[in-house]
């Protein structure tokens, strides 16, 4: 079956997800300092895309190293004065290594996305979005796709969507990729990980306080994705509302479950 | 350069952790937790049965799979997935939560006496007396045990019986036999999904 899938930003510009940011921020006091530091990386993100899209992107990081370096310098030096002392020291280690570390350190995740690292993923999302955007496929590195990962960059999802569209009533379900922000189907009674379909195994957590946001949890696999339901709340930015919905993450592991892909805050 | 194992920043947030998996403090986001109540739902994929178009939906149920809790249909909606819905349903089919939860829904038998206007409650056991009665009275004044030509037919032909499409299978099962052995010949069941 031909996969109909989305490329590129189709869940908001970047100043659309900075300016949900700071809406949530201001609207709820415990996840603001996670949301302030997220609004921030956004920022820098906005900027390294501005300056990707005036550069000639090959397709290959390898080749492509000399454009995105400065802009992952820009992220690092910014992200140790306003972020965390854990990511401050990591960043004091890499720039010690010079240049050659920085390029080793995107390398290195670009080849294999590994879930639960910060630096490759922050600098590197807006480096695959605008591939995505030019419908140029990331020549250095293995592409094994599959329904679970994203059609275009192979990359895992960062997060689950309901939502109209289409020739679609209801909540169609979209996985979002964690790197280029692709999109593309999946169905509703399915774990995003293991791909169980018995749904006395699959279970929905959600709670009123967040209201459309829930847990989609699988009892074989042990995961998770947070699912944001634009049917609920259609001005909602997946991407922001996920990291708002932070308290979802907590209570979730709390019970065991483990999150498929961790999000720029490291939840 | 030698990669440090920090420099991966291998995420490890596991049970009752204090701070993200990249050092966030998420004491406050811990304690928001413990004030949210959670509630577990499951979906099931199902078909509509309320005509043969057979359109797929989805079932919300809402129970912590307890022993002692009994689950809850709280919503249902058509099946975005459904190759011949695509997540639409028709106004009926939209109201199937109403078939499942009813405060409408009668719970007792009634009767409309011949010439009333209204229906009125009658016990249980009045009611199969009743119904076996009349059921017994009109199937010996209308039995044909032969046609026309002198052929071995055995039909009921005073009594019909016609099913609800929210009827199951097993009930239509014992629908059929009961009406066969009664030789009743008009006989609908709407069973077409």
């Amino acid at each position: 079956m031909a996969v109909n899938f989305q490329a590129g930003p189709d869940q908001g510009s970047w100043q659309r997800r900075i300016d949900r940011a700071a809406q949530l921020a201001a609207e709820d006091e415990a996840t603001r300092p996670l949301l302030v530091f997220y609004g921030q990386l956004l920022g820098l993100q906005r900027d390294t895309y501005d300056t990707l899209r005036k550069a000639p992107l090959s397709g290959s990081l390898e080749r492509d190293l000399d454009v995105v370096r400065p802009c992952a310098s820009a992220i690092l030096s910014a992200v140790r004065t306003t972020g965390p002392a854990l990511l401050a020291d990591e960043i004091q280690e890499i720039v010690a290594g010079g240049d050659s570390a920085i390029d080793q350190l995107l390398l290195e995740w670009w080849r294999t996305l590994a879930a639960n690292q910060f630096f490759g993923k922050v600098v590197l999302q807006p480096y695959a979005q605008r591939l995505a955007e030019l419908s140029r496929r990331p020549l250095d590195r293995e592409l094994y796709t599959n329904e679970f990962r994203c059609p275009f960059c192979a990359g895992p999802p960062q997060l689950s969507m309901l939502q109209r569209g289409g020739e679609l009533e209801g909540g169609g379900r979209a996985l979002l990729c964690a790197t280029c922000f692709t999109s593309w189907p999946f169905r509703r009674v399915r774990c995003v990980s293991c791909g169980e379909e018995d749904e006395h195994r699959l279970a929905y957590f959600h709670s009123r306080a967040l209201d459309h946001l829930r847990v989609d949890a699988c009892d074989v696999c042990r995961r998770y994705v947070k699912t944001i339901d634009l049917t609920r709340l259609g001005v909602a930015v997946p991407l922001v509302d996920e990291v708002a919905g932070a308290a979802l993450d907590v209570w979730a592991r709390e019970r065991g479950y483990e999150k498929l892909e961790l999000n720029l805050v490291g939840l | 350069m030698a990669i440090s194992r920090r420099v991966f920043l291998k995420g490890s947030l596991t049970g009752a952790a204090t701070l993200s998996a990249f050092g966030f403090d998420i004491a406050p986001i811990a304690a928001q937790a413990r004030t949210l109540k959670i509630s577990r739902t499951s979906e099931t994929r199902s078909t509509c049965p309320y005509c043969s178009v057979s359109c797929g939906v989805i079932i919300h149920t809402l129970g912590d799979k307890a022993k002692n809790a009994v689950p809850q249909v709280v919503h249902v909606e058509g099946d975005p997935d459904h190759p011949i819905n695509r997540g639409t349903l028709c106004p009926k089919g939209a109201s199937l939560e109403q078939d499942i939860l009813n405060d409408r829904r009668l719970l007792k038998p009634q009767v409309r006496r011949p010439g009333s206007t209204r229906w009125d409650d009658i016990g249980w056991d009045q009611a199969i007396d009743e119904i076996g009665r009349w059921v017994k009275k009109t199937r010996d004044a209308t039995f044909v045990e032969k046609d026309a030509r002198g052929r071995t037919v055995n039909r009921c032909e005073g009594i019909a019986w016609t099913g609800g499409c929210t009827d199951t299978n097993e009930f239509n099962y014992l629908v059929v036999k009961t009406m066969r052995s009664l030789g009743v010949c008009y006989l609908e069941n709407q069973a077409r999904v």
